[in-house]
C-alpha cells in the first residue's frame, strides 16, 4: 500500500515541477516573442467555412521567411460571430486578420475604432481589385475608413446528384436538368417526381440552405433588403421576401420532400457521405464544403445546374484587421495578398470562392475553370457569368441573430415539431425579441 | 455537510503549546495558523467571492460588452421571469436532473449492493464501475452524440431490432433529456456506486445476521437495513448530484453541436447555457449575471427539497 | 444441551458467511455493469480506429479498425486543431493546480486541525460554505477581470483562481485529524522546530496519502474543465476539452480524427486511472465516509 501512494507522491511533485517550469518557459517563450518581433512574426487568421488559403499561406510565407501563418477555422458562423464579437470587444484574443461574412458586416463596420484603417496602408490604391459596391460595403458607415477588403461573393446556383437523378428517372445532363425547374415551383414539382420513384432519399438536404438561398435570391429581385430595411428597422412580417423564401421552403418540408438535416453538422456531412439528398442549393463557397463533407467516394457524382428563379448571391466576406493586433502592418499586406486579384482565383480554384474582384471574374484560369470532382462543371462560367451584374443585399447589423432563430422555427417545422403556421408567428415574434435584445 | 460541522464544533485535545523563548517563537505560534490559511481565503476573496458579488452587483445593471451600463435595479430579474426562454432552460435542467438523478442513485445503490459481498476480483469490478468518471467531459458528449444518432447512431440501429424506427433524438425535448440524461448517469453511477458502497461496509454485519435468522430475505434486508442505514450517504450524494446536476453544460453542448441554444427550440438548453449565451453571445452581461444568481437560487431550492424528500424517504431524523 | 446449542452456532455461523457470499446472478449483473461502462470507451476506438467511409455504415462498426494511427497522426498534424498545445496546456494546469491545492490545502488543513486560534471554527465554516457555492456563478465578472488585467487567452487564466479550494482544505484537514497524533507536533515542539518545520518535515510526509488523491482528483478535475476555457481561452491556445469542442465543432465531417481527438483526450486520465486506482477507489471510499 505506502510504496505507490509514495510513487504517487513523487510523481505527482515531479510532474507539477515539469509543469511549473514549462510554464515557466512560456511565458519566458511569451516575452521573448515580443521582444525579437522582426526576427520571426505569427500571424493568426480567424475564419469560418473554408477560405481555400492553404496554398496561398504557404506561398506567403515562402516569400516572407520572417512570416508564420495560423489559421483559427470554426465550422459555422454562428459560432465564429458571437467568439469573434468578444474577442473584439475584449480588445484581445482575435487574429490579426479577421475574416468577416456580409452578413455580421454592418456590425463590425459599426465599430471603426476596432478595426486599422487600411487607407495607413495604401489600402485607397485596392478599389480596382474589387466590385464598386464591394468596395463600399467595405468601409464604416461613413465611408471615411477602409475597414474590410473583400474576398468572394455568393453567386448562386444548385448542386445535384446525378446517380439518383438517373435512378428517378429525371435528366441528368446539366443544362437539361436547369431546364427542368424554371420557377421554385417547378422544382417542388420535379420533387414529388423523384420521391416517388425514389423514396427512401431526400429531394433537398434541410430547410435552411434552401430558406437562405430564396431569400437572398429574393431580396435581391427586389427591395434588396431582407429582415432590416435600409434604416435598420426590423420588417420580419412585412418584407415580402422573408414571407416567399419560408413559404416555400416549408411547401417542400411538408411534400416530405427535405432530409431534416441541419446544416453544418457531422449529420448533414454523413448525408453528403451516404447521397441521402439528390440536391442542394449551392452558393459557390459551399462547392468546397461538399467536396470535403462528400469525400473522394462521391467524386464525380454531383454536378452543377442553373438556380430556379435566376441568379442571386448569399454569402461572401472581407479580410480585416483588428486595431488589438501586435502587428498591424503585416497583417495589412498579408490581407492585401490574401484579396487581390491572383489571391482571388488562387481562393477560386482551392475552393470555388467568388472573386469579388471585376479582374479575377473575367480571368480565364476563372471563367475557363472546370470543377473535376463537379462531374467536370464549368463552375467558373456558371457562377461568374452573372456576377458582375449583382447588386447587393443589405444585411442590418443584427442580421445574424434574427436569421439564427428564424432558421431555429425552419428547422423546428422541418423535424414537425411545430405547425407551419405556429412557426410563422414564433418566427416573428423570435426575431422581434432577438433585434429588440441583440 | 451537518456531520462536518459537529466535528468541526468539537473541542480539541492537547493544544498545540507555543514554546517559551524568543519573540520570534510567539509571533512564529500565534501567526503562522492565520499564515497558512491565508491563501485559500485570498484566493476565493480574488475569484470566488469578488465575482460572487459583483454578479449581483452587474445583475442590476444594464451592461453591455464593452462596459458601457446604467443601474435598472431588479428589472433583470422582472425580465428574467416573464422571460419563455429562461423558464425553458429551468424546466430542462430540473428535468435532466431528475430523469438523470433518480435512476443514477437507485443504480448505485443495486450496484454497490452487488460490490458489497465476497467478491472475486474485487478492485477489477470496482474500477470498472468507476472507469467512465476518468473520461474527458468533453468526449463524453461527442461519443454520445454519435451512438445516438439519428440515421447512422448504434442505438437507433438497436432499437430498429424492436420495431421502433430513427429516433430523431436531437429534435424532441424527451429524446434530448433522455440522451443527455444518459450520459450523466454513464459517467457518475460509478462514483455513487462506490459511495454507497463505503456506507454499505460501514454498516454492522450482525444486523444482517440477525435479520436472517429471523428469515428475512435479502431483499427484505436490503431496504429495512441498508436503505435506512444509508440515509446519511444518500443525502450526500444526492445533494452533490444536485451541485453538478444543475450546472449541467458541456455534454448538453456537445449533443447539440456546439450550438448554446441547444436545439432549434431549445430542447436541450440548459440554465448554465442560457447564462453563457445572454452573457457570451448577446452580450447582455447583466441579464447574464442575474441568470447566473437565478441558477444558484435554484440549487439551493433543489437541494433543500431534495434534503427533505430523502429524509421523509428514508424515514426519519438526521 | 450443550450438543443441541453448538449445532445453533455452527449453522448461524454458515448462515452468516452464505449471507455474504456472491451468487452467480451477482457476477452477471457486475459484468453487466462494467460492459456498459466499458463499451463507449471502446467504441471510442472502434471509430478512431476506422476511415470516415465506414462511420456512417449500418450496421454501425463494432471492430476495431486499422487506421488509428493515421487518424492520431491527422489530429496531431491539423494545425487549425492545436491538440499537441492542448495537451500540453491541460498537462501544465493540471498538474500546477494539483500540487498547489495539495499543498495550501495541507497547509491550511494542518492549521485547522492542528493549531489552535482565534476564529477558527468560524473560519472553518466558511469553507465549508464555499463548497456549496457553484463556480459558474462567477465566471461574468471573472471574465471582465482577465480582460482588465489582459489575461484573455493566456494559460494562467485557468490556473491561478483554481490554485486552492475550499473542498481540498476541507479533506486535507478531515485527514489530518485523525492521522496525526498531537504528541508528534508536540514532540517536535519541544526539540524546538518552527511551526513550518514541523509542518514539512512531520506533518505533511503523514499526509501523502490522502494528498496523494488528492492530487489525482483535482488533476482530474482541470483536466475536464471546460465552461470557464471555453469562456476564456482563444481556439489558438487551448486546453484539451476546448480542443475537443473545437475539433468537433470544425471537422465534422471527418469523424474518425474528431474520436481519435477524444482517445487522445481521454488516453492520459485513463492511464492514470489504471496506476492510482486502488488509491483512488480507497480515497473516494474513505472521503465518503468521512463526508
Amino acid at each position: 500500500m505506502r510504496d505507490p501512494l509514495r510513487r504517487a507522491t513523487t510523481i505527482a511533485v515531479a510532474a507539477s515541477l515539469v509543469g511549473v517550469l514549462a510554464l515557466a518557459g512560456a511565458c519566458a517563450s511569451d516575452s521573448k516573442k515580443t521582444s525579437t518581433a522582426a526576427s520571426t512574426i505569427t500571424l493568426s487568421v480567424d475564419d469560418f467555412g473554408s477560405f481555400g488559403y492553404d496554398a496561398l499561406y504557404k506561398q506567403y510565407e515562402a516569400a516572407h521567411p520572417n512570416i508564420k501563418i495560423v489559421e483559427r477555422n470554426i465550422a459555422t458562423l454562428s459560432t465564429y460571430t458571437p467568439q469573434l464579437q468578444q474577442h473584439i470587444a475584449a480588445g484581445a484574443g482575435a487574429g490579426d486578420i479577421v475574416a468577416i461574412e456580409e452578413g455580421i458586416a454592418v456590425k463590425f463596420m459599426a465599430q471603426p475604432d476596432k478595426f486599422v484603417d487600411l487607407n495607413q496602408y495604401g489600402g485607397a490604391a485596392l478599389q480596382n481589385n474589387f466590385l464598386p459596391w464591394k468596395w463600399t460595403q467595405g468601409h464604416s458607415a461613413d465611408g471615411s475608413k477602409l475597414i474590410g477588403l473583400g474576398t468572394d461573393v455568393g453567386g448562386l446556383a444548385m448542386c445535384y446528384r446525378k446517380d439518383l437523378f438517373a435512378k428517378a428517372g429525371l435528366p441528368t445532363d446539366r443544362a437539361a436538368v436547369g431546364a427542368l425547374w424554371p420557377t421554385w415551383d417547378a422544382y417542388l414539382k420535379i420533387g414529388q417526381q423523384f420521391k416517388s420513384k425514389v423514396p427512401g432519399n431526400g429531394f433537398v438536404d434541410g430547410a435552411t440552405n434552401l430558406y437562405n438561398t430564396i431569400l437572398m435570391q429574393t431580396a435581391g429581385q427586389g427591395q434588396n433588403y431582407t429582415y432590416f430595411d435600409k434604416s435598420n428597422n426590423l420588417v420580419v412580417d412585412t418584407n415580402p421576401a422573408i414571407k416567399t423564401a419560408f413559404d416555400e421552403t416549408v411547401k417542400m418540408s411538408q411534400a416530405g420532400l427535405s432530409s431534416k438535416l441541419q446544416s453544418f453538422t457531422d449529420a448533414w456531412a454523413t448525408g453528403f457521405k451516404k447521397g441521402q439528398f439528390a440536391t442542394i442549393a449551392c452558393p459557390a463557397w459551399m462547392l468546397g464544403l461538399i467536396q470535403t463533407d462528400a469525400g473522394d467516394a462521391a467524386a464525380g457524382k454531383w454536378d452543377v445546374a442553373s438556380l430556379p428563379g435566376g441568379g442571386g448571391s448569399w454569402g461572401g466576406s472581407f479580410l480585416a484587421v483588428p486595431t488589438q493586433s501586435q502587428h498591424p502592418k503585416e497583417a495589412a499586406a498579408l490581407a492585401e495578398f490574401l484579396s487581390n486579384p491572383q489571391g482571388q482565383i488562387a481562393a477560386f480554384k482551392a475552393k470555388n470562392n467568388l472573386p469579388s474582384s471585376p479582374e479575377a471574374l473575367s480571368d480565364p484560369a476563372v471563367t475557363g475553370f472546370q470543377n473535376t470532382y463537379f462531374s467536370n462543371a464549368p463552375v467558373g462560367q456558371i457562377y461568374a457569368s452573372g456576377a458582375t451584374s449583382l447588386k447587393p443585399v443589405y444585411l442590418g447589423s443584427l442580421n445574424q441573430e434574427v436569421r439564427t432563430v428564424v432558421e431555429n422555427d425552419l428547422l423546428a417545422i422541418d423535424t414537425g415539431q411545430l405547425t407551419p403556421a405556429a412557426g410563422w408567428t414564433k418566427a416573428i415574434a423570435d426575431a422581434k425579441r432577438a433585434a429588440a435584445t441583440g | 455537510m451537518t456531520l462536518d460541522l459537529q466535528t468541526a464544533a468539537r473541542p480539541k485535545p492537547a493544544p498545540a503549546r507555543p514554546p517559551r523563548g524568543a519573540w520570534r517563537n510567539r509571533l512564529d505560534a500565534k501567526a503562522s495558523p492565520y499564515l497558512y490559511i491565508s491563501p485559500f481565503y485570498l484566493l476565493f476573496l480574488a475569484f470566488g467571492l469578488f465575482p460572487l458579488g459583483y454578479t449581483f452587483w452587474v445583475s442590476l445593471h444594464h451592461w453591455d460588452i464593452l462596459g458601457n451600463n446604467h443601474y435598472t435595479g431588479l428589472r433583470n430579474y422582472q425580465l428574467l421571469l416573464t422571460d419563455p426562454d429562461f423558464w425553458n432552460a429551468v424546466t430542462n435542467t430540473v428535468a435532466m436532473f431528475v430523469i438523470a438523478t433518480v435512476p443514477q442513485l437507485l443504480g448505485a445503490m443495486f450496484l454497490a449492493n452487488a460490490l458489497n459481498r465476497k467478491l472475486r476480483a474485487q478492485t477489477l469490478f470496482r474500477m470498472g464501475v468507476l472507469a467512465p468518471m476518468v473520461t474527458s467531459v468533453a468526449a463524453v458528449g461527442i461519443v454520445f452524440s454519435q451512438l445516438f444518432g439519428r440515421d447512422y447512431g448504434l442505438i437507433n440501429w438497436l432499437l430498429h431490432f424492436a420495431g421502433v424506427h430513427n429516433i430523431d433524438w436531437q429534435a424532441h425535448q424527451w429524446s434530448q433529456w433522455t440522451a443527455i440524461s444518459t450520459m450523466v448517469d454513464w459517467r457518475w453511477t460509478g462514483y455513487n456506486t462506490l459511495i454507497f458502497l463505503a456506507g454499505m461496509q460501514a454498516i454492522p454485519r450482525d444486523l444482517y445476521e440477525a435479520a436472517a435468522i429471523d428469515g428475512a430475505s435479502r431483499r427484505v434486508q436490503f431496504w429495512r437495513i441498508t436503505v435506512p442505514s444509508l440515509r446519511p450517504t444518500i443525502i450526500f450524494t444526492s445533494i452533490v448530484s444536485t451541485i453538478g446536476g444543475l450546472q449541467l453544460f458541456t455534454e448538453p453542448l456537445m449533443f447539440n453541436q456546439n450550438l448554446m441554444q441547444g436545439g432549434s427550440l431549445r430542447q436541450g438548453q440548459t440554465v448554465a447555457m442560457y447564462m453563457y449565451e445572454s452573457a457570451f453571445q448577446r452580450f447582455q452581461y447583466g441579464y447574464g449575471s442575474a441568470v447566473a444568481w437565478m441558477l444558484f437560487l435554484l440549487i439551493i431550492i433543489i437541494a433543500l427539497i431534495n434534503y427533505l424528500i430523502t429524509r421523509r424517504l428514508a424515514g426519519g431524523r438526521i | 444441551m450443550t450438543v443441541l446449542s453448538r449445532r445453533t452456532v455452527t449453522r448461524t455461523v454458515e448462515r452468516s458467511a452464505r449471507l455474504w457470499e456472491a451468487s452467480p446472478l451477482t457476477y452477471i449483473t457486475l459484468i453487466f455493469a462494467i460492459v456498459l461502462s466499458a463499451f463507449p470507451l471502446y467504441w471510442m476506438l472502434v471509430i478512431a480506429s476506422r476511415t470516415n467511409q465506414d462511420v456512417g455504415s449500418i450496421p454501425p462498426p463494432l471492430v476495431l479498425g486499422q487506421h488509428l494511427f493515421e487518424n492520431i497522426g491527422r489530429v496531431f498534424g491539423n494545425q487549425n486543431a492545436h491538440f499537441a498545445k492542448a495537451l500540453v496546456n491541460s498537462a501544465i494546469a493540471s498538474s500546477v493546480v494539483a500540487i498547489s491545492v495539495v499543498f495550501f490545502s495541507s497547509l491550511a488543513g494542518f492549521a485547522f486541525a492542528k493549531l489552535r486560534f482565534r476564529g477558527r471554527n468560524a473560519l472553518l465554516l466558511i469553507i465549508v460554505a464555499t463548497m456549496m457555492v457553484p463556480v459558474q456563478m462567477g465566471i461574468i465578472p471573472l471574465y471582465m477581470l482577465m480582460v482588465k488585467i489582459h489575461w484573455t487567452g493566456q494559460l494562467q487564466a485557468v490556473i491561478v483562481p483554481f490554485l486552492v479550494t475550499g473542498f481540498g482544505v476541507f479533506m486535507m484537514r478531515q485527514y489530518a485529524e485523525q492521522a496525526i497524533p498531537d504528541e508528534l507536533i508536540e514532540a517536535a515542539r519541544v526539540d524546538g522546530a518552527s511551526t513550518f518545520r514541523i509542518f514539512w518535515s512531520v506533518v505533511f510526509p503523514a499526509l501523502r496519502p490522502a494528498a496523494a488523491v488528492l492530487a489525482l482528483f483535482q488533476f482530474m478535475q482541470t483536466w475536464n474543465e471546460f465552461m470557464w476555457n471555453f469562456a476564456v481561452l482563444t481556439p489558438d491556445n487551448p486546453t484539451v476539452q476546448y480542443a475537443l469542442a473545437q475539433l468537433n465543432g470544425t471537422y465534422y465531417a471527418d469523424y474518425s480524427m474528431v474520436f481519435s481527438g477524444t482517445a487522445i483526450a481521454t488516453v492520459p486520465l485513463l492511464v492514470v486511472f489504471i496506476v492510482f486506482g486502488r488509491q483512488i477507489i480507497g480515497g473516494i471510499m474513505e472521503g465518503a465516509i468521512k463526508a
